[in-house]
């Protein structure tokens, strides 16, 4: 059987220069040929595997028969974020893991080119809009403008009531324009596609941090928080406080805001820099150090490459970067020198049994402890919420979440939360497809349903 | 060491070292094209059909067509081209080359007139007298030469089936084909009356009568001359159906010999001419796409395929499933079979329950993202085959016999 298309991608030694997309998208011929390898199966796993549920087989069927903007129409009906989504997607893990042509010995479709192919001949044309009901008196409040609040305030738009958008950013896009960087998704994307949304008659209130829930609930039917998760974990070692390391959701934030020329981010000309974490937001981390002229770029991983979280896709372009990979090591100590990082003290790791959730354990090998003289340190050991804000909307609780029944319903009364803020840190895709269903549930309240 | 099989064949009493031939076609325009032809290994070829000085003939810009799939793989092929338009001189002088050059290759002489008995008696003197081993009589061009009252005009009407036969084999030293056209009712009944006019042989098909498509952006038919096109010869892989369907009729019909065309690409297809009674094949549209070495293939090809068979010779297998083409009133109506799926092959991709559920009977379960694969209802399973066509699995729906009822 025929393979999969692989469009060209700059070489490491060129893309490294610039933070703007390097990947090509399929022309017209490559993406007939790669939409001819698709099965077009009954219900499949495909469709099953994606959070927003597109009906892949269907808009690839449309791309092969050349019917572009209803390929387009098609994802757009399941996901208003499908373009974003087309190029963010960790699609390895996602719909193209499902695809049943990995049973056949063969590569999967490619899903994510198809779908950023059809967003981009939808985008030339100009983003489909829908029907929307006529208008409702009640109003809805959304606290945070990421995908999760977007998504959410899209639906309840379209289906006629009035929404309010508040974000702490001057843009709305949430991580869309502050954490995902141009080499991954151009910012247009997601620029198009948030311009969309308000398009549907959305109210935006940019550079506003909303923390009084019950005044919002004075003026607001409902309230939905997609806060998202802005903060970084902490390592908890020793040192953690020097100059020179950085939470790596602040570090991404940083470089993103001085791409917009709306801020500064770290110099790292000649540096060494060491990322702690195995995510696919430490491979992005390791990129942008890069890019920002570091001389060194390290992960430091305390499993090995079988059990680390990034997409393939992604450890396999920072490698070749030059990224280098520490694995098996874990922090222990961070070392300064007149206040700055001057080192990292790691001990090896032993793997051990799978743990309850199938990850294999790691203990520290005694007497195996290591040190490198580092520069600067990002650590990416997971993300969190802000817990300032959190406390201030007096919700309750779970492990740092937000707590909320399966119609994301939050302990006060009218209070809905989904995203990353409930999740823990997820994918676009989810924080889209929990938007969406929570707008079902708010509808569903607003009218004196069932909550 | 094994001996390899023998792969000649005879016609008209000739031999030719192997069955492919080159159709009168472009691919067999000039005796230089001819002569590098058999040079790469062809059995013979039929010349692009000649015919007198006097019948005028154009070459439209452009004049062909193509249907797809994906890329570039062909389904059809049209075209709108006339007869040669080279003098009668010319011809007569390469012919005597070709044959020099090439005494054992079998050159078939392919011809054209109006229907008037005495220019295809003249031609047909002309052109068998220059040396070729044979004629062709292209009674079959279904575009531009039959609203001048030539190519299929004639073998659409079996008088001039008749009479014209009958005037080029007064004219001919040499046996005489007839080239017979698909776009008719009953080809079998054409063939029967060139065979009783006197022909040799008979070759078919010639082109479908077909319109390859209209461009969508400008509302041009396909091929544009200048914004407007006409009905035009279809071939390539999409006609062999139905060139295998009129060669298997012929060969039921007649007692002459048949040479099979239509839709040629690869010796699994001349395999399948021979079979159903082709005494050699001809072949056109696969060298316009890819050249003549495409005839390493197909010799070494049938070559490796009787031998993995067993058979000494090609002539073996010439009409060998002839006998097993009937009517459908004669076939076993009691005879059963279910589908079967085969679990461990299924990759559960609900392609054949789809198919079943809206255009079969329902005879497939199928639970999307459990894991399960798909399972046929023998009850219900009526064996029309469409999952075991459909299923992009090789090997994983076949047939089990059940009990009569």
């Amino acid at each position: 059987m025929s393979g999969r298309t692989h469009p060209p991608i700059l070489p490491p030694q060129v893309r490294i220069k610039t933070f703007e997309p390097y990947a090509e998208n399929l022309d017209d011929r490559m993406a007939l040929y790669e939409a001819s390898r698709c099965i077009t199966c009954y219900e499949p796993p495909c469709k099953e595997a994606c959070p927003t549920h597109i009906d892949i087989p269907e808009f690839i069927h449309r791309i092969k028969s050349g019917n572009y903007y209803g390929a387009a129409k098609v994802i757009r009906q399941s996901n208003i974020f499908g373009g974003e989504c087309a190029y963010v997607c960790p699609v390895e893990r996602l719909c193209e893991e499902k695809c049943v042509r990995n049973s056949l010995k063969d590569e999967p479709v490619a899903i994510s080119l198809l779908q950023r192919f059809a967003f981009e001949k939808e985008r030339k044309k100009g983003i489909i809009k829908f029907e929307k009901a006529p208008p409702k008196k009640k109003k809805v409040a959304v606290v945070g403008a990421g995908p999760a609040g977007l998504s959410a305030a899209y639906e309840l738009a379209r289906k006629g009531y009035k929404v309010t958008v508040f974000d702490s950013n001057p843009k709305a896009g949430g991580l869309m324009l502050y954490g995902i960087l141009p080499w991954k998704a151009s910012w247009e994307v997601a620029e198009s596609e948030i311009k969309n949304i308000l398009d549907y008659g959305i109210e935006f209130v940019p550079n506003k941090k909303v923390s009084d829930l019950k005044a919002l609930l004075k003026e607001y039917g409902a309230v939905f928080i997609g806060a998202g998760t802005s903060k970084s974990a902490k390592l908890g070692i020793e040192g953690e406080d020097l100059k020179g390391v950085y939470p790596a959701q602040d570090f991404l934030y940083d470089v993103a805001k001085h791409l917009q020329k709306k801020g500064k981010a770290p110099d790292l000309k000649g540096k060494r820099v060491a990322i702690i974490g195995g995510g696919d937001t430490a491979i992005d981390a390791s990129m942008a150090s890069l890019r920002l002229g570091a001389e060194r770029v390290y992960i430091i991983y305390r499993r090995s490459l079988a059990e680390m979280p990034a997409v393939p896709y992604g450890r396999k372009q920072a490698k070749e970067e030059g990224v280098e990979f520490l694995l098996l090591s874990s922090p222990v100590r961070i070392h300064g020198k007149n206040g700055a990082v001057a080192a990292i003290e790691c001990v090896k790791m032993a793997l051990g049994e799978p743990d309850q959730s199938g990850r294999r354990a790691v203990t520290p090998i005694k007497g195996s402890e290591f040190k490198m003289d580092i520069d600067v340190v990002i650590v990416a050991v997971g993300q969190k919420p802000d817990q300032e804000a959190l406390k201030s909307f007096g919700l309750k609780l779970k492990n740092g979440l937000i707590e909320t029944d399966n119609k994301f319903a939050t302990s006060i009364k009218g209070v809905f939360a989904g995203g990353d803020v409930v999740n823990g840190g997820e994918t676009v895709v989810k924080a889209t497809a929990e938007g969406k269903l929570a707008a079902e549930s708010i509808d569903q309240f607003l009218k004196g349903g069932s909550k | 060491m094994v001996s390899k099989p023998d792969i000649s064949v005879k016609f008209c009493g000739y031999e030719i070292e192997n069955p492919f031939l080159l159709s009168s076609a472009p691919p067999t325009c000039t005796g230089e094209m001819i002569q590098r032809a058999f040079k790469a290994g062809w059995g013979g070829a039929v010349t692009k059909t000649i015919k007198p000085d006097k019948t005028p003939v154009y070459d439209l810009k452009n004049r062909f067509g193509r249907m797809g799939i994906e890329d570039k793989q062909l389904v059809l092929f049209e075209n709108i081209e006339e007869v040669s338009k080279r003098p009668v001189g010319t011809w007569v002088k390469e012919i005597k080359e070709i044959k020099k050059a090439f005494p054992d290759k079998l050159l078939v002489g392919s011809l054209m007139a109006e229907p008037k008995e005495d220019d295809w008696e003249d031609l047909a003197r002309v052109i068998s007298e220059a040396g070729v081993d044979m004629l062709e009589l292209n009674f079959g061009c279904p575009h531009g030469m039959p609203e001048r009252g030539m190519g299929a005009f004639c073998g659409q009407r079996p008088e001039l089936i008749d009479s014209l036969t009958k005037a080029a084999k007064r004219g001919s030293t040499v046996p005489v084909m007839v080239k017979l056209t698909p776009n008719v009712t009953d080809i079998a009944y054409m063939a029967k009356t060139a065979e009783k006019a006197g022909a040799d042989a008979t070759s078919a098909i010639n082109t479908v009568l077909g319109l390859i498509g209209v461009n969508i952006d400008t509302f041009e038919p396909m091929p544009s001359v200048d914004g407007k096109s006409t009905f035009g010869g279809m071939s390539g892989p999409g006609v062999k159906p139905i060139g295998m369907r009129c060669v298997a009729q012929i060969a039921q019909a007649t007692n002459i010999p048949v040479s099979g065309i239509g839709g040629i690409s690869t010796w699994k297809d001349a395999v399948e001419y021979l079979l159903i009674g082709a005494a050699n094949v001809q072949v056109c549209t696969a060298v316009m796409w890819r050249g003549y070495r495409i005839v390493g293939d197909l010799v070494d090809g049938l070559t490796n395929y009787l031998s993995d068979k067993g058979f000494k010779s090609v002539n073996e297998i010439i009409g060998k499933t002839l006998p097993r083409l009937t009517s459908w009133s004669k076939l076993d109506k009691d005879w059963k079979v279910v589908a079967n799926i085969d679990k461990d092959k299924c990759i559960k991709c609900g392609v054949c329950y789809i198919g079943c559920y809206d255009g079969g009977y329902q005879a497939i379960k199928f639970e999307p993202n459990t894991g399960k694969a798909a399972e046929v209802d023998e009850e219900k399973c009526d064996a029309c085959s469409l999952c075991y066509l459909s299923c992009p699995v090789p090997g994983c729906i076949t047939w089990k016999r059940v009990q009569q009822k």
